[in-house]
């Protein structure tokens, strides 16, 4: 998502909200304003810090440090495989493999047309599902290589028509 | 099987319908504990000898005790829902499936501590265990169950739901306290502890969520009650997650009298396709491998230690004779290097360097050296960093070997 189509009047109504808790409320703001912004940029960044009244290198610190916060664009949808021992016991690396042949891409990498990013995942705990796939909020499991494809283009017909 | 305490209503209820969980005897301990003076509940909990579930077990009691004592206020009451130990998902499907029930127990926590806030902090992945928590707080809210004067007493009582963010190390009692405070989730050098300086810097309790589950059968049914659960030096029933080469991986509840054979054999339904077991790793990523001649240990805290492991969250990941134990090592070494918060060099440094010595020693050179420079780091993490993830990080990687042959003790 580029900055020109940010719903700033959105953003700073989620920060507005958090700002009576002051730092104690950035882990939440900025998860937040991530859901309306995709991920936390520079510009989103100074927002926070100056309606939190949090120093903007604390912000940063702390955008950096949490796996699930982005400091850099990712794609619509995230596609998280576990990879962890249960999951990989039970054939992770088929649906690794799949994801990869599928998006084209390298796990941490962003599909060029900004649709997909794929990640592989230390344990999601949903090791009775191994092996487990979660894509941005919906669960997957147990999944099989080939069930990916379909999967996914259903994802692709949905980011399509919203 | 016994009539299971602590799963009693998953499946059996709506967990989004406040008049379902009541309809089970919700809120039935919390009315009872409001009529009752808070050093007594406090005892209760200690004569119950429930100790901590999340994988220190620590006595819970004595927590409750040690916060009920201090005179500052406010104090707080927080659960931590930031399960991220590998191979456990226990507290997620009781979070899911019976969420009222740690709103109640976080009420009974505040008014035997002298507590009026608490804080749940869920995993960031755990996205519908969050949804369903933060209604179960709001239907308690709106029902009197919560908020200022409980049930028309004068005890007061809010929750604030929070939502972790991806770090394996906010888990760590006081690494969660930074996480709420808005600061990177690092753990802070203990002492002082929690019960004298928490959240905020305050007094405060931090328990587990299946620790939690286990408060309102206390209190209704009375500590005698929940030591005839289990062996007499492990009371109260366990939730243990099974997982990996098994036929019907997931939670079960037993007493700790239950043994690692009949876990894996009679709950999880046995090794899938008549196979055999090559290794067991009990504890998540921070615990210990067994090997298949030890699959008659007791899954108590006593029992695991004699054979050198830890009962931990009460994860039990079982490794068939079809897998590549060097895949599953090399994934735990990648865990702990990446999970590694990097406050403290033993374990910033020690992750780093285990991942590389496994690393090679997958790709087929084995050294005998290698295997003394992994002893060492893995003494050095226990002995200096300044939380459980370093002290534990080595446990995983020293067992496997020996489970495969590669022992050099």
């Amino acid at each position: 998502m580029t900055e020109m189509t940010v719903d700033w009047q959105r953003v700073d109504e989620v920060i507005a909200r958090w700002a009576p808790k002051g730092r104690a409320g950035l882990l939440p703001c900025l998860e937040e304003v991530q859901e309306i912004t995709g991920w936390l940029s520079p510009e989103v960044s100074r927002r926070v810090a100056a309606g939190l009244k949090v120093p903007l290198a604390d912000v940063f610190g702390v955008i950096t440090f949490y796996s699930l916060l982005y400091e850099r664009p990712v794609g619509r949808v995230i596609v998280r495989v576990c990879d962890d021992v249960s999951c990989f016991v039970n054939g992770s690396r088929e649906v690794v493999q799949a994801c990869r042949t599928y998006l084209g891409i390298e796990p941490g990498e962003t599909t060029p047309d900004g649709m997909f990013t794929l990640e592989t995942h230390p344990c999601l705990g949903r090791c009775e599902r191994a092996p487990f796939l979660m894509v941005n909020d919906e669960e997957y499991g147990p999944v099989r290589g080939e069930d990916v494809p379909r999967i996914l283009d259903a994802w692709k017909e949905r980011v399509r028509s919203e | 099987m016994a009539e299971p305490v602590l799963l009693r209503r998953v499946g059996h209820v709506d967990p989004t319908r406040l008049e379902d969980y009541l309809a089970w005897g919700g809120f039935e301990a919390l009315r009872r504990a409001l009529l009752r003076r808070p050093e007594s509940i406090v005892d209760e909990v200690k004569a119950s000898g429930l100790v901590g579930r999340g994988g220190a077990a620590f006595p819970t009691g004595v927590k409750w005790e040690a916060v009920a004592r201090e005179s500052r206020t406010p104090k707080y009451v927080v659960c931590n829902a930031d399960e991220s130990e590998p191979g456990t998902f226990k507290d997620r499907v009781l979070m899911e499936g019976d969420p009222f029930v740690l709103v109640e127990a976080m009420a009974i926590a505040g008014h035997a501590v002298g507590a009026e806030e608490g804080y749940i902090y869920v995993r960031g992945e755990y996205i519908r265990a969050y949804e369903r928590i933060k209604n179960a707080v709001e239907e308690a809210t709106r029902a009197g169950f919560l908020g200022d004067h409980i049930l028309d007493s004068d005890v007061s009582f809010h929750v604030h739901v929070y939502r972790g963010a991806g770090a394996y190390v906010c888990g760590e009692e006081t690494a969660l306290f930074e996480s709420i405070e808005g600061k990177r989730g690092q753990p802070r050098q203990k002492p002082p502890f929690p019960t004298t300086h928490g959240l905020f810097g305050r007094p405060t309790v931090i328990n587990n969520v299946e620790t939690l589950a286990n408060i309102p059968p206390i209190v209704l049914h009375g500590p005698e009650w929940f030591r005839s659960l289990g062996p007499e030096d492990a009371p109260g029933p366990k939730l243990y997650s099974v997982s990996g080469a098994v036929n019907a991986p997931g939670v079960y509840e037993a007493p700790m009298s239950v043994t690692l054979r009949e876990l894996i054999e009679e709950y999880a339904g046995g090794v899938r396709n008549g196979g055999r077991v090559q290794a067991v790793l009990v504890g998540g990523a921070a615990g210990t491998f067994l090997g298949p001649k030890e699959l008659d240990v007791p899954m108590s805290f006593s029992g695991l230690r004699k054979v050198g492991a830890a009962l931990g969250s009460g994860a039990v990941m079982v490794i068939d004779e079809q897998v590549d134990m060097w895949e599953v090592l090399l994934r735990l070494a990648r865990f702990f290097a990446h999970e590694s918060c990097g406050k403290c060099y033993p374990c910033q440094l020690g992750t780093q360097r285990q991942l590389e010595i496994v690393r090679r020693m997958a790709s087929g050179r084995i050294r005998y050296q290698d295997i003394l420079r992994l002893r060492d780091i893995q003494a050095t993490m226990a002995d200096a960093s300044i939380c459980g993830l370093g002290q534990t990080a080595g446990n995983a990687i020293l067992s496997g070997l020996r489970v495969m042959g590669l022992d050099v003790s």
